[in-house]
């Protein structure tokens, strides 16, 4: 099957057509995407709180790795909820949403930002026993930090620009 | 006297016809903009009442002793809610009508009042006897109830917030 087939596939499924409001209450759509709303501004909060604190500006008084422990939780369970409530919302307007710029371009960013992680965990982050206090933490750490901030609201801003654009 | 509703939407149609908001309504890039630093600043507060609100709940048992999560968080909730409350006013100004008919933008700002007051009455109850807090045993009754309606009432600003935009063409 073409990708355009299994959009369409998607999009025309009794799942699809229910959350759009082709068939059932109508308010579906509405309130998936205000619980996407809560779970992504829960993922943004928290690993702001992280970010900053890689970039030595607030939180001071507590390690890297200890305050990493307390608040990734938020970030990951957060994550799985906007997963589930981005994917449903997809399915409902699949075709738009595919060829929709701001859409690929969240992705996109959402893409650079689980990279900007990956490099800083396998790099900085492994020896963040020996600067976890350090003040002003080193530069790959505020690097991290800075970047994972700037790409997030970058995510926030595109995902609020979807809605304009379809 | 005239009903309530009749002269709300006479202020909205006021704001709607002045200058500024005609001159905002003609910048398309605004309101989206504006509506995009919302939903960050919402993500800062949102994040922020959930690592405090569930660390006193005690259903997050690591991490930092309440007083330090007070002392870190609640300015960064106020810092968000002044960039919110700036952002929000140029979105009223350039769809007054939009705001003023639809109850879920009163009922978004009544838990807004409601919700400040709780987390000031918090803060303050904090700093005054930090040890008493910080230690779950000993920490007030009162301050469960307080940390589980917070965070209902956060829940509930945002739901109503994005709902305004669902429902306010029913109250035209």
């Amino acid at each position: 099957m073409s990708v355009e087939g299994l959009l369409a596939v998607l999009q025309n499924s009794t799942v699809g057509r229910t959350i759009s409001g082709n068939i059932g209450s109508g308010w579906w759509f509405a309130n998936i995407e205000t619980l996407h709303v809560l779970a992504t501004s829960a993922v943004f909060g928290s690993i702001a709180m992280v970010d900053l604190r890689l970039l030595g500006v607030t939180s001071r008084d507590s390690t890297v790795s200890r305050l990493s422990q307390e608040v990734l939780v938020y970030t990951w369970v957060a994550f799985a909820l906007s997963v589930i409530t981005g994917t449903l919302l997809f399915i409902s307007k699949a075709e738009t949403y595919f060829h929709n710029l701001q859409f690929q371009l969240k992705f996109l960013f959402m893409a650079l930002a689980g990279l900007n992680m990956l490099m800083f965990h396998f790099g900085t982050y492994r020896r963040v026993l020996q600067w976890d206090n350090a003040l002003p933490p080193p530069i790959g750490a505020r690097l991290a930090g800075a970047l994972s901030l700037a790409l997030w609201i970058c995510v926030i801003f595109m995902g609020r620009w979807i809605g304009f654009k379809t | 006297m005239q009903p309530a509703h009749i002269v709300v939407r006479h202020w909205a149609d006021w704001i709607s016809a002045s200058p500024l908001s005609q001159w905002l309504q003609d910048q398309l890039w605004i309101v989206p903009t504006s509506q995009s630093i919302h939903l960050v600043m919402i993500g800062v507060v949102f994040g922020c009442a959930l690592v405090l609100n569930l660390r006193i709940l005690g259903i997050s048992t690591s991490g930092r002793p309440v007083s330090t999560l007070v002392r870190t968080l609640v300015p960064w909730i106020y810092f968000a809610m002044v960039v919110l409350l700036i952002t929000g006013v140029i979105q009223t100004i350039t769809e007054p009508v939009r705001q003023f008919i639809t109850p879920a933008f009163w009922w978004k700002m009544f838990m807004i009042v409601v919700v400040l007051f709780a987390t000031q009455w918090l803060a303050r109850s904090v700093r005054k006897d930090p040890e008493k807090w910080d230690n779950g045993s000993t920490r007030p009754r009162t301050a469960a109830i307080v940390a589980l309606v917070s965070l209902a009432l956060w829940i509930g600003i945002i739901y109503c917030g994005r709902f305004i935009a669902y429902t306010w063409e029913l109250h035209l």
